[in-house]
């Protein structure tokens, strides 16, 4: 079939990503999976919600970091600083704080709403448990971030929060020491802190976010109740 | 293309829903992900910009606060391990019993695919799971205010 006139410039764009990449059509069955219509409701959102509220944190959070001094002299400073002195630096902090609130309670919400439908139930018994340790993830996250701004609270909620794995039997010294890296809250602790909040923990987010992904889109979402 | 060319496969039917009417995700289903994600966005802005987070006094090691409080999620877990020294009088027993109660829950929860194996779905026809998942949600949130009170 002779066609005269010139296709629309984003169909040119993608005729040239297509003869490149021959990805259109992999590309349009993703996009057009179909999503069965009982899963159109605000409730089945939890999830989504909480994935978006983990990318703030993700842009907040490289946004603090550009300020932030993870040292025991320098950090209540450069929290002062990010309040104080950078523009709107108090208003990423406070999405920062609330968002980490929120995200664990859109997580309970979601796993509520998985329970309460039923749909980790076989066959979709792994993406429960990846889902629950995405729910470990963030409270791990809300721990490790709670010690950062150096503050009095930050100080004596972390100190009585690690004691509790002192109590642990055979292994609880151990086991707090490796989380203190020394006997009191310190300097090694903060930075300790610092790095499994800001890499160990957003490493393994993306890796069972990718595993919670993966299995939704292949096993689709459960059917009607 | 012709060989390269990409074959679509045929119009897929889940087999939990084969009779009910889909739309695609994208625009369709995903439009729904961003309005509810904005909406909570919205909720956000609106709570960081009117309640700001704030800054205690400079971390002192040498000065322990009269009040120590984790963070709400955390207060369940906080009041929790206070419970086992009440009830069987403080010592090595009691300071068990408050940190493995709540590994062995966590571990339940799991493994809870594992566990319940029952095909039914519909809460109508699991009352009992129910009520025992009430009560626990019960337990947590008396816990969490205890502790926030405590």
């Amino acid at each position: 079939m002779e066609t005269t006139s010139r296709p629309n410039w984003w169909t040119r764009v993608g005729d040239w990503f297509d003869e490149r990449l021959n990805v259109r059509g992999p590309l349009e069955v993703f996009l057009r999976k179909p999503v069965p219509k009982h899963a159109i409701r605000w409730y089945f959102c939890l999830g989504g919600i909480t994935f978006s509220l983990f990318l703030i944190q993700g842009v907040t959070g490289i946004l603090l970091s550009l300020y932030y001094k993870p040292t025991p002299e320098q950090a209540y400073d450069s929290i002062l600083f990010i309040m104080n002195n950078v523009r709107f630096g108090w208003l990423i902090r406070s999405i920062h704080s609330w968002s980490a609130s929120l995200m664990i309670a859109t997580c309970v919400a979601h796993m509520l709403r998985v329970y309460i439908t039923g749909s980790y139930k076989k066959p979709r018994e792994l993406n429960w448990v990846a889902g629950v340790f995405l729910l470990l993830l963030t409270l791990a996250f809300g721990f490790t971030g709670y010690l950062l701004p150096w503050d009095q609270k930050a100080l004596w909620g972390s100190t009585v929060g690690s004691e509790i794995l002192g109590v642990v039997p055979l292994i609880g010294e151990y086991l707090l020491g490796l989380l203190r890296g020394a006997a009191e809250i310190s300097a090694l602790t903060l930075t300790r802190f610092y790095g499994i909040h800001m890499l160990a923990l957003p490493v393994l987010a993306f890796i069972f976010l990718a595993i919670h992904f993966v299995i939704i889109r292949r096993q689709g979402i459960s059917g009607p109740l | 293309m012709s060989e390269a060319e990409y074959k679509r496969p045929e119009p897929y039917q889940h087999p939990e829903y084969p009779e009910e009417d889909t739309i695609p995700f994208f625009p369709n289903y995903i439009i729904l992900e961003v309005i509810t994600s904005y909406i909570v966005l919205a909720l956000l802005v609106v709570l960081a910009s009117l309640l700001p987070t704030g800054l205690e006094e400079q971390a002192d090691p040498f000065s322990t606060p009269a009040h120590i409080k984790p963070e709400w999620y955390f207060l369940w877990i906080y009041q929790f391990i206070k419970v086992p020294p009440l009830l069987i009088g403080p010592g090595l027993l009691a300071e068990l019993a408050g940190i493995l109660i709540p590994a062995i829950g966590i571990v339940l929860l799991i493994i809870l695919p594992f566990l319940d194996r029952k095909p039914q779905r519909h809460p109508r026809n699991r009352k009992l799971a129910m009520v025992i998942t009430g009560l626990i949600l019960a337990g947590f949130v008396a816990l969490s205010i205890w502790g926030w009170y405590s």
